[in-house]
């Protein structure tokens, strides 16, 4: 597949534990309209896969349930790859310790 | 507050963004973007109230980008099977509808080609909008881009300073004499020295001339690629070597032209082979040329430098001609200078047809489109069930449009592909009707350009077609009605579609019928002659026939040969054949006993002298007088015959016979007594004038060049060959210029408008018969729909005939709805047609008269078939419809 610098960003934000949509832009600092596609492209070549959280938790929150993406394992191996080829383990790393920690339940 | 305020904007963000999202997946797609908003919201800074909003902006691309992934994968697929599926089932449709398609588009990319070939292309000269053909004006009789004087040529290329080179061309002609070869005319033509600067095209072979190659007495010459093709066969080799081309030491070919170059040079509109073969230096000039500014045959074209415009070129040249009127009042007094860019030379007279063939494509195209679009209507009501269903269950406006939209192409394409075949077809023939001054017809290529050409076609035909018919067909309430089985309306649309079609239909068929006119009026054109079976040898006498006696002595032998052959009638000659290939045009002023002497054009005559019987042989009627006979010797009492058109122009109401006339012939001065007058000729085409002209005994003038006009009699076994045996009986190494039969000469002539006639007749016909199938198609749609009530009718007590009326009534009022809008809008087109008529005005009355008859009887044919379904109705049955 293409691997773009923003889809590698993408892999390694979800490969560090940002599921949730909001939380990956918060991450990569890169835009919705960007992030979204990559991440259902990512699904559909099965690099990702996405879950609704439970309804309970929805519930409580009086709002939809949300949906988080996780790596596959070939989405792991891609981003090994990936991370080979940018050398950008620092780049990222430093970006998320600026942020905030997201606040999902 | 403004934390909800900013969550409100922008879940309204996210439900404009769902419409865009694909209704399959819009519910989940939805869901996950509104729970992240919300999510979000629930902790409210004002950071996040601003992130809110620009996130929810985001949805958009996402949502477009998800409808992207369904359309490809999923809609247009679908549509694209369904639509195959659909087409097939309806195998009659879809094979009218394919050819309809293919012959429109089929037409316009053809048109579009030969635009493409002749406007667009680049010519096989580098910066080929710099070069300029010039031409002389004739401001008193208004004759165009005329050949050049040598006089005026020689000053013009001298005096000009628009151009960065500027040269001349002068036609010749090589007597082949390769002994064991039979003598042959090889046409050839010299340029002074710039001239291969001018067209800075590299040669294929060797090189250009070059100033060594114009110093007196060097024997060099460059080969045409198609002389050197087929004499050389293409040998590279020859380049260096001395090669006997005509008479003489050989000449050394110094260079190959590249292939693909015409130049239509010398205004030989009516020359078979304009072309040269042979390239040579013009070495200097001697003074007959210097001074010579009566005839013009020469050529001038140069290379514009850099930033001056063809405006000031032709600015420069008024001047340069004025200047030249007043040194050469005599012969200049009305010459103009006409500068004419290179490709438009080469366009020729295209550029007046090839608007007119491009509209009538255009019409053709419309009309082909509105046909397809009438059979998709009709298809679609008989689709009303398919159409209400997917309504139904959920498919909205746009869906069904596109399906339209996809079939509507699918059916475009297939028919494209046949149209390029069809293309294709039409213009090899096309070249084969090649309009004579019109360079490069034969080399329209249908390649990348021509497809890109047809795909722009096909998608704007596709369009066109499917736009009623998807508006029409997707409307909700349209789809309501139909479900009930039964139309609702009586196709209104339809109706406008097929008025549309005959309106176009009729402004084609006007078009074609006012040039069928023109053509059968200009082919019952009496040229002053009969040129059924008369054979036309035109012959250059050879140097070794060196004087006046020699050359009498060998014509008169010739011709006595030829008269001898079985089955000839009379033969005779003349120095200037009507429609010969090679125009001698030799003009005199005349001067008459008794009358004030005239000046200008009004003194001038054209001059010919004949040999043999040679009026006998050509049948022109001897009106007065007497002919020449055997007693009009070179010692005798000088004599001369003048033509009808002359005795009417120089002795308006008077009696030529008798009266002494003074002239030049040759350079020679005559002073001649008139005997009789002879009916008179047309010399260069049907729709030209006759000549005022003046016929001298060949006996008394021994001219250089003869063209023997030889009438055999119904049936005669003699052939053109045998008479050109003769000429080399006489002598083996006298080259014949031309041979050919005096009627195709004359046809020949009008090969031009043969092509615009056939090519817009070719439109007019297939449109009128894709409007008469649209008529057909709508009328026996609608007789169809009305079944249950023509079954009401007869039940009532309406006769067979009745219906029968009825039905064509509705034909009929459609057919002179669509007559009577042609009519209006041909009125004016048609006078865009005027330089091609001839003898009828553009708004010919019977030419209207009778296409809109024709119209109204073919839409009529058209209605038979759908009236007689009416008149097999049992109203039984019809009645038990539904």
């Amino acid at each position: 597949m293409n691997l773009t610098y923003p889809t590698t960003l993408v892999l390694h934000a979800l490969a560090n534990g940002y599921g949730h949509g909001f939380d990956v832009i918060d991450a990569t600092g890169l835009a919705s309209g960007t992030v979204y596609p990559i991440l259902r492209r990512l699904e559909e070549e099965g690099l990702v896969t996405g879950r609704w959280e439970s309804v309970s938790i929805a519930r409580e929150e009086q709002r939809p349930p949300r949906r988080y993406y996780e790596l596959t394992a070939a989405g792991e191996k891609v981003l090994e790859r990936a991370l080979e080829r940018y050398r950008l383990t620092q780049a990222t790393a430093s970006r998320g310790r600026r942020l905030r920690p997201a606040r999902s339940s | 507050m403004i934390a909800r305020l900013s969550l409100w904007l922008a879940l309204r963000i996210l439900g404009l963004a769902a419409l865009v999202a694909p209704a399959v997946a819009r519910s989940d797609w939805k869901l996950e973007w509104e729970a992240e908003l919300r999510h979000r919201a629930r902790y409210p800074t004002w950071r996040t109230n601003m992130i809110l909003i620009s996130r929810a902006l985001g949805s958009l691309p996402d949502a477009a980008w998800i409808r992207r992934q369904f359309t490809l994968d999923a809609d247009a697929v679908h549509d694209a099977v369904h639509g195959v599926r659909m087409l097939l089932k309806t195998p009659g449709f879809t094979v009218i509808a394919l050819l309809v398609f293919a012959i429109g588009i089929g037409a316009t990319t053809a048109m579009l080609s030969v635009a493409d070939t002749f406007f667009m292309r680049p010519l096989p000269v580098p910066q080929a909008e710099r070069v300029m053909t010039i031409w002389q004006y004739n401001r008193e009789t208004g004759a165009a881009r005329q050949d050049v004087t040598p006089g005026n040529a020689i000053d013009w290329v001298k005096r000009a300073r628009s151009f960065e080179a500027i040269a001349l061309a002068e036609p010749t002609g090589l007597n082949s004499e390769i002994p064991g070869r039979e003598p042959e005319y090889l046409k050839a033509t010299f340029v002074s020295d710039q001239f291969f600067k001018v067209l800075g095209a590299p040669m294929l072979l060797g090189r250009a001339f070059e100033a060594q190659d114009y110093q007196q007495g060097v024997r060099v010459a460059i080969l045409s690629y198609p002389m050197w093709k087929n004499r050389f066969g293409g040998d590279a080799s020859i380049v260096g070597q001395a090669v006997r081309l005509g008479r003489g030491a050989p000449h050394t070919i110094v260079g190959v032209m590249p292939p693909n170059l015409e130049l239509r040079l010398f205004n030989n509109r009516f020359q078979r082979q304009p072309e040269p073969l042979v390239w040579l230096p013009k070495q200097g000039f001697v003074d007959v040329e210097i001074n010579g500014r009566r005839t013009g045959f020469w050529n001038v074209l140069g290379r514009l430098r850099p930033g001056v415009s063809m405006a000031e070129a032709q600015a420069e040249f008024d001047a340069l001609s004025a200047q030249l009127a007043r040194e050469y009042p005599e012969t200049n007094r009305n010459i103009a200078a006409q500068v004419v860019p290179l490709r438009a030379h080469l366009v020729g007279s295209l550029s007046d047809v090839l608007p007119l063939l491009l509209g009538a494509a255009a019409i053709l195209l419309i009309v082909a489109c509105a046909n397809v679009a009438n059979l998709l209507l009709a298809r679609g009501v008989a689709r009303g069930r398919e159409f209400a269903v997917r309504q139904a269950v959920g498919a909205n406006r746009g869906r069904l449009i596109r399906q339209m939209l996809v079939e509507s192409f699918l059916l475009a394409s297939v028919g494209g592909i046949l149209g390029l075949a069809l293309a294709r077809w039409t213009l090899n023939v096309i070249a084969r009707l090649r309009p004579l001054d019109v360079a490069r017809v034969d080399h329209i290529p249908i390649d990348g350009r021509a497809a890109v050409i047809a795909c722009v076609v096909i998608v704007v035909a596709a369009i066109v077609a499917s736009l009623t018919p998807s508006i029409q067909l997707s409307r909700p309430a349209a789809s309501a009605a139909l479900k009930e089985g039964r139309a609702s309306s009586r196709g209104g649309t339809r109706s406008v579609l097929v008025v549309v079609e005959i309106a176009a239909a009729l402004v084609l068929a006007v078009g074609a019928g006012l040039l069928v006119r023109s053509f059968v009026l200009i082919q019952r054109v009496d040229p002053g002659f009969n040129s059924e079976r008369v054979a036309v040898l035109q012959l250059f006498a050879s140097p070794r026939l060196d004087t006046p006696e020699k050359r009498i002595l060998f014509f008169d032998q010739a011709l006595s040969r030829m008269r001898a052959l079985p089955g000839v009638v009379a033969v005779g000659g003349a120095s200037s054949m009507p429609f010969g290939e090679a125009r001698m045009v030799l003009r005199s002023a005349l001067a008459i006993d008794g009358q004030p002497p005239a000046s200008g054009e009004d003194s001038q005559i054209f001059t010919t002298t004949v040999a043999g019987d040679y009026f006998r042989a050509m049948g022109v009627p001897l009106l007065k007088g007497r002919l020449f006979d055997a007693t009009d010797t070179a010692s005798s009492r000088h004599v001369v015959l003048v033509s009808s058109s002359a005795a009417k122009k120089f002795w308006p109401g008077a009696d030529p016979v008798g009266s002494r006339v003074r002239f030049q012939f040759a350079r020679v001065d005559f002073d001649a007594e008139v005997v009789g007058v002879v009916g008179e000729m047309r010399h260069d085409a049907l729709d030209r004038p006759a000549r005022a002209e003046l016929f001298l005994p060949y006996s008394q003038s021994g001219f250089y060049a003869l063209t023997a006009a030889v009438r055999t009699a119904p049936g005669s076994p003699t052939t053109v060959r045998e008479m050109k045996e003769q000429v080399w009986a006489l002598d083996p190494l006298q080259s014949v210029f031309d041979a050919a039969m005096l009627d195709d000469l004359v046809s020949w002539t009008l090969v031009g408008r043969r092509f615009s006639l056939f090519l817009l007749g070719g439109f007019a016909v297939a449109t009128l018969l894709l409007a008469a199938a649209g008529v057909y198609g709508v009328m026996s749609f609608s007789t169809s729909q009305r079944m249950r009530e023509f079954g009401v009718r007869m039940a009532l007590g309406a006769k067979r005939s009745d219906l029968v009326g009825l039905v064509v009534r509705d034909g009929m009022t459609l057919a002179s709805l669509g007559v009577i809008i042609g009519i209006v809008m041909a009125l004016p087109l048609t006078r865009l047609l005027r330089v091609l008529l001839f003898g009828i005005t553009a708004n010919d009355p019977v030419t209207f008269l009778w296409v809109s008859l024709a119209l109204v009887l073919v839409a009529a044919a058209a209605c038979y078939v759908p009236a007689r379904r009416a008149l097999s109705i049992d109203p039984v049955k019809a009645l038990r419809v539904d």
